[in-house]
């Protein structure tokens, strides 16, 4: 059996379609656990600024546990891709601590809703980036998705902001673990 | 090349292998997740991963996860060599016919 030249570019184009698929699909079930857990994180840590406006340690106490969490969920998970690239992972967190910490000194939020939409916004820059980068539809769609609850609730729902957050952020991501999941 | 590897040129085998590669090495993928991939029922995906296995190209693992029954397959390193082999020999072929035209 002979190849064409158009039986050739054909195959590898199937090649190309597959992998991409695969690939999406692999990172997705990457993503989901990591979902599951900061959808809790928000849900609780939105909820008591809600409910225990005072409790201001809630939120520094839950985001160090989460980002342990995630450590030990990408440990638990790890592949030969993760361990290549741990070190990016790494680099990219830590370069995102610092630009937030420069963002903020040179223009420092007003308001705790301003800090509390802040996030929420970043998360889904992210999430809205990797999907452009990866061809993963479905994070593009969660990343939209986020970002405009969260512009909405910050706009319109101001005094049940933390609330809003608690529900519709941290079900949200928790929906979207699903999502993902049985992608 | 004028013959293309005949156990990996064949639709679903071919996605098979492509599914497989497109994961870090040594990764599994479980059967119902390829299932979801290739496009293909039970039947013709087992049947498939069998030839692929039999030829040292995949590795399959069954095992329980609780009561329910799991398999996985992964792409073996003669596999992936022989996959990439395919694919070099595809691009092979698109080269000299620009080279000839």
């Amino acid at each position: 059996m002979t190849l064409s030249r158009d039986e050739a570019a054909s195959t590898l184009r199937d090649i190309s379609k597959t992998e991409r698929r695969s690939s999406e699909l692999f990172g997705y079930r990457f993503g989901a656990p990591h979902l599951f857990l900061w959808g809790a994180i928000w849900m609780v840590a939105y909820g008591a600024g809600y409910y225990r406006p005072h409790w201001t340690l809630v939120w520094p106490v839950l985001a160090i546990a989460g980002s342990i969490g995630s450590f030990l969920i990408g440990w638990r998970m790890k592949t030969g891709r993760a361990n290549a690239f741990g070190w990016r992972f790494g680099g990219t967190f830590l370069s995102v601590v610092l630009f937030i910490g420069a963002l903020f000194a040179i223009m420092p939020p007003h308001t705790d809703a301003q800090v509390a939409a802040f996030f929420p916004i970043l998360v889904a820059l992210f999430y809205l980036l990797i999907g452009v980068w990866t061809g993963g539809s479905r994070m593009i769609v969660l990343g939209l998705a986020m970002g405009a609850l969260t512009l909405y609730g910050f706009f319109n729902l101001a005094p049940y902001f933390a609330l809003w957050m608690a529900v519709v952020g941290g079900g949200g991501l928790i929906l979207g673990g699903f999502w993902l999941r049985h992608a | 090349m004028d013959q293309p590897n005949a156990i990996i040129h064949q639709p679903v085998r071919l996605k098979i292998m492509a599914a497989l590669r497109a994961l870090p090495q040594g990764e599994q993928l479980e059967f119902v997740r390829l299932k979801a991939i290739v496009g293909t029922t039970e039947g013709n995906l087992g049947a498939h991963i069998t030839t692929l296995e039999e030829a040292g190209y995949v590795a399959v693992e069954k095992d329980f996860v609780g009561k329910r029954p799991r398999t996985r397959v992964a792409l073996t390193k003669e596999g992936r060599r022989a996959f990439e082999d395919y694919v070099s020999d595809l691009r092979a072929i698109i080269d000299a016919t620009r080279a000839d035209s």
